[in-house]
């Protein structure tokens, strides 16, 4: 029995999921350590998470080291 | 090209370039970051919002030692973040980079995204220690450096692609992207905020900031390259029937 498979490829031979799932590991992580304020937890802990801003604090200092605005 | 090799290598180099970045920031960067929290603690005592007591200095130590170590962990998560970003562009780069080998395209890629992405809107908005930023205005700086960040990178992407198009050379396009930023630059509205630390401190910040992020940019290029060199992920798997 043939069988036919059809995988997405953009014109260069890149596979179209992979660059989907980088794509959202970069937007995710760039987030994650340079602009949340309480966001991420906020959605597990309700208000209290922009209270303790829980990953603000633990990427406080890559936050500023790498050029990112904080205070 | 192999799917599952390629985000593989993509997210190692990453991970290992972050971690680096977050080591060399606990031995570079971590004097500056501790001498301006420094201050803020005596502006603490001064306001009377915090007492210059033991347990003070105790609970302090103890939450510093914390975040030094989310330092290493955030520069991970933040080394596979930009990692990502740049294991797309050389995968769809990878053919018209300069560069016989995959180190040399590598670092070529990493060299143009450092000053594209990284060192020109670090002049824009150099980085500051703590201290220095007004909670107030955070979401606008946020908002006006990732702004910058787009307008040059988008500009630098748009100027090749236009370059390509009209077969011209390609300083023609490295001088339009010139053009382009530089006005930017000056149209873009400054930082709102003052700064009120030493100029030293922040000065030292700001070049030691420098210079661990450009050891970042350039160990993920020589790891992505190399581990590309080594596994070749763009090579096609060949069916046998």
């Amino acid at each position: 029995m043939s069988q036919s498979r059809q995988i997405n490829v953009s014109k260069n031979g890149v596979p179209v999921t992979a660059i989907v799932a980088l794509a959202i590991v970069f937007v995710a992580g760039l987030f994650v350590v340079g602009f949340d304020q309480g966001h991420i937890f906020s959605l597990v802990y309700g208000e209290e998470a922009f209270q303790d801003l829980y990953i603000h604090e633990l990427t406080h200092d890559m936050r500023h080291a790498a050029g990112f605005p904080c205070h | 090209m192999k799917t599952f090799l390629f985000i593989l290598i993509v997210i190692a180099s990453g991970a290992a370039a972050g971690l680096i970045h977050g080591g060399l920031n606990l031995i570079f960067v971590e004097p500056s970051l501790d001498q301006a929290i420094g201050i803020e603690n005596q502006h603490m005592f001064a306001s009377g919002e915090e007492k210059d007591t033991p347990e003070f200095w105790i609970k302090y130590d103890g939450y510093r030692t914390w975040q030094k170590s989310g330092q290493v962990l955030a520069g991970g998560i933040l080394g596979v973040s930009i990692g990502a970003l740049f294991g797309i562009v050389f995968a769809l780069s990878r053919n018209s980079l300069p560069g016989k080998t995959d180190i040399k395209k590598a670092l070529v890629l990493a060299g143009i995204m450092w000053l594209t992405i990284y060192f020109i809107p670090f002049l824009k908005y150099p980085a500051n220690p703590p201290t220095v930023g007004d909670p107030e205005t955070i979401v606008l700086r946020g908002i006006l450096y990732l702004v910058f960040i787009a307008i040059s990178g988008f500009g630098a992407f748009g100027f090749y692609k236009l370059s390509q198009k009209l077969k011209t050379k390609k300083l023609v396009a490295i001088v339009g992207y010139a053009a382009f930023i530089g006005i930017a630059f000056v149209v873009m509205p400054e930082n709102p905020d003052k700064i009120t630390a030493p100029m030293d401190l922040v000065n030292n910040f700001r070049i030691m900031s420098a210079f661990t992020v450009s050891l970042y940019w350039l160990s993920l290029g020589v790891i992505l390259g190399s581990l590309w060199h080594h596994y070749k992920p763009h090579k096609e798997i060949i069916p046998f029937n």
